[in-house]
């Protein structure tokens, strides 16, 4: 037994014994229900880390044509429309909003592009030249952020999965290697405390059963004695003899009584 | 998860910090958004050489820690990098920190923190 | 007859913009870049024409630090030519940078209007369309101090005169008040060589104005299609087109009341050369789908107005005794400037296949 377990404090009494018992059951039922949920979790995080590996190898690419097609824009409009589009952003046209997956009781937060209907910073961008370029630029991009939103959900699922089944592990592993180990512990000295009370109740009843034995032999002997005496000088010292075992007698029987 | 299910409601922005170009691209998609107001904010930042690393930080911070409305922080990896240790510290699920490359930076996978969480997970 | 005295005071820069004209990236070159597989290689190419002004930039530049350096050789050599100018071919020179001028004058405006401090904004002016008192522009806090200096200080205050007030520079959007200005610079312009003693009844008049028409009209029409889906008014559009060129006055007003591409295609058909245009793009496109020719089958309507622009610009030089080559120069080394950009570009992005979409005339 490891030392290092220990057991509960409770008294080796037989209703703890019926407590640690069902506690036990408790501990095994919820080892293997979290065990499961903590698999479900695994399997969907290792899903979404492979999706998430998948996904920054495609937000490589998007942004390497989102880029390009900036690189159009500034060949089209001749130079450079960095500081006015800075200064024309007003409203995000591009918004998110986070709506929630359940996995196994976790809420999984993903967010969803949409766009804000009547927002248009940079509708007159380019009107002289490049404006159809700059068009064809903000759809791209558009798309580019609409792969990088998809993304951040990822991410974000990882993050929370990351923690979610750190904690589920922990307390896996808390209950198989802390908890169930103590409850057995303590049923074991439960056990074997109350197997020691049945042995010395059983060795003392045979103890008192002994000397009551003697003690009725010895009785019996007298007796016999005190009658053979009788019968060979009958009258004779009789009420005297009977008296100084009865003493004796009386003094074991409260030792026994106790 | 309840009480963190009301905060994230509002997150509706995206933010930027990066080089010209990749903001210049990504307001035009839509995502700028400047506060009504005196002391309004703009959800991006504009780094070049000249851009002190304080700054990068103190945008980083305002939009990771003190707004409450931005739901994906996007910064150009190589800005990150300058401000490595910050973006490493920032566990938060909310706002979501992506790396993304940048025109003259190509996507270095291994340089990424949830990347490199992922690699470190799976021991590779 | 004309070009008895023209020598006497334009010969010299004439001369000059014609050499330079010679060391102009010709097909031989470009099919050297376009084999490049680094930035450095392009570098390497370029040597020739750009020698020094590449020499200190660091390995592998960016491609915006290229273009940069070589928007800064045309800089210092347009410079150079307006040092030597004299007289009406220093007036000519001048209006040439109005049109940067404008972009800086919006671009200050955008910054004013949102308090930012402009000082920074004018590293990012372009430097042809700096002018001595730019800086002043800067001082200025809120919107109607920088029209009034706008209106004292710079060389653009006829165009804002008569058809903006400062309430409209904060009302308008940035780029209606940009286009605004380029039209009434364009129309000025035109008014110039058509009228100046030094200029009409000259090949200048004669090149220019067509330049200038072809620019008017392509603006015209970029504008139209571009305000499709923007709350641009027809009313409005229509104060933005210039009033002279080949689409003046039916096609503008055509181009006024067009609702769509075909509307646009239907005003211009009057013109054999736009209808061309249209009927290369539009009709491979179905009918309006994208505005322009897409990506896919290579030109769009604005690539065939730039080799349009260019072909023109290439024209000019077989005329002599007119500043209209420095015009027909300026242009082509802003197109050779973008071709460079875009080929750098395509390089650095690994996107091979796009390269060979650029403009070369000689």
């Amino acid at each position: 037994m490891s030392g290092a377990v220990g057991r509960e404090p409770v008294f080796p009494t037989r209703q703890s014994l019926g407590l640690m018992k069902s506690k036990l059951k408790g501990a095994e039922t919820g080892h293997s229900l979290l065990k499961r949920k903590s698999e479900a979790l695994t399997k969907r995080f290792r899903e979404i880390t492979r999706r998430i590996d998948e996904a920054k190898q495609k937000m490589g690419r998007v942004m390497q044509i989102a880029a390009f097609s900036l690189a159009e824009v500034s060949y089209a409009v001749g130079g450079d429309i960095g500081y006015q589009i800075q200064e024309s952003a007003k409203q995000a046209r591009f918004r998110v909003r986070a709506k929630h997956e359940n996995v196994s009781g976790v809420l999984l937060p993903q967010f969803e592009s949409y766009t804000q209907e009547g927002v248009n910073d940079f509708g007159l961008t380019g009107l002289g030249k490049g404006g159809q370029q700059i068009q064809r630029c903000r759809e791209t991009y558009a798309r580019a952020v609409e792969t990088l939103v998809e993304l951040a959900s990822l991410q974000t699922a990882f993050l929370i999965l990351d923690e979610v089944i750190k904690v589920v592990n922990r307390r896996v592993n808390a209950i198989e290697h802390v908890i169930i180990p103590r409850t057995e512990n303590t049923i074991k000295y439960i056990n074997s405390e109350l197997d020691e009370l049945d042995r010395e109740e059983f060795y003392r009843l045979k103890k008192v059963s002994n000397k009551k034995q003697r003690d009725t032999a010895a009785a019996d002997a007298e007796i016999l004695a005190a009658r053979q005496q009788a019968e060979e000088k009958p009258r004779n010292g009789t009420p005297e003899e009977p008296e100084a075992p009865d003493v004796l007698g009386e003094q074991e029987d409260t030792d026994v009584i106790f | 998860m309840a009480a963190s299910a009301a905060t994230h409601k509002e997150r509706q922005f995206l933010a930027v910090i990066g080089d010209e170009d990749s903001v210049t691209g990504l307001l035009l998609a839509g995502i700028g958004h400047v506060t009504d107001g005196p002391d309004a904010q703009r959800n991006f930042l504009v780094v070049d050489s000249k851009t002190e690393t304080s700054e990068i930080e103190r945008a980083f911070q305002s939009f990771t820690q003190d707004r409450k409305d931005i739901a994906v922080v996007l910064i150009n990896q190589h800005v990150a990098e300058r401000i490595r240790h910050s973006v490493d510290a920032f566990a938060e699920p909310f706002p979501a920190v992506l790396e993304i490359p940048s025109k003259d930076h190509p996507y270095d996978p291994e340089k990424d923190s949830v990347l490199k969480r992922v690699r470190r997970l799976f021991g590779e | 007859m004309e070009g008895l005295f023209f020598n006497v005071n334009g010969g010299y820069v004439e001369g000059i913009v014609r050499g330079y004209r010679n060391s102009l990236l010709n097909g031989q070159n470009y099919s050297n870049l376009i084999q490049c597989e680094t930035i450095d290689d392009v570098k390497l190419q370029l040597a020739p024409a750009y020698g020094d002004f590449l020499a200190s930039l660091p390995p592998n530049p960016s491609t915006s630090a290229l273009a940069g350096r070589m928007t800064d050789k045309l800089v210092s050599e347009f410079r150079y030519l307006i040092a030597q100018a004299t007289g009406s071919t220093a007036k000519f020179l001048e209006y040439l940078t109005y049109g940067y001028m404008i972009d800086n004058i919006a671009l200050l405006i955008t910054g004013t209007l949102h308090e930012r401090d402009t000082r920074e904004l004018l590293e990012r002016c372009h430097p042809l369309g700096w002018f001595e008192t730019l800086p002043v522009l800067c001082v200025a806090t809120n919107i109607e101090e920088l029209y009034n200096s706008v209106l004292i200080e710079t060389p653009l205050a006829p165009y804002f005169k008569g058809s903006l007030s400062h309430q409209d520079l904060d009302e308008l959007n940035i780029e209606i008040v940009r286009n605004t200005l380029y039209k009434n610079y364009l129309e000025d312009f035109h008014n110039f060589v058509n009228t100046h003693p030094n200029f009409s009844g000259t090949p200048t008049q004669e090149i220019m104005a067509e330049i200038l028409q072809f620019e008017a009209d392509r603006r015209s029409i970029n504008i139209t299609l571009n305000s499709f889906g923007t709350e641009l008014s027809k009313l409005e559009r229509r104060k933005l087109y210039p009033e002279f060129g080949k689409l003046y006055p039916e096609g503008s007003l055509m181009l006024s009341r067009a609702e769509d591409v075909e509307g646009v295609a239907l005003a211009v058909s009057a013109v054999g050369d736009y209808k061309t245009f249209f009927d290369a793009v539009g009709l491979s496109q179905g009918g309006g789908g994208g505005l322009s020719g897409g990506p896919a089958d290579g030109k769009s309507l604005e690539d065939l107005f730039y080799q349009k622009e260019m072909e023109m610009s290439k024209l000019v030089f077989t005329q002599q005794f007119t500043p209209a080559v420095v015009y027909a120069w300026m242009r082509l080394k802003e197109q050779e400037i973008r071709n460079v950009s875009w080929i750098s570009e395509c390089i650095a992005q690994n996107q091979k296949e796009r390269i060979g979409n650029f403009i070369s005339v000689f």
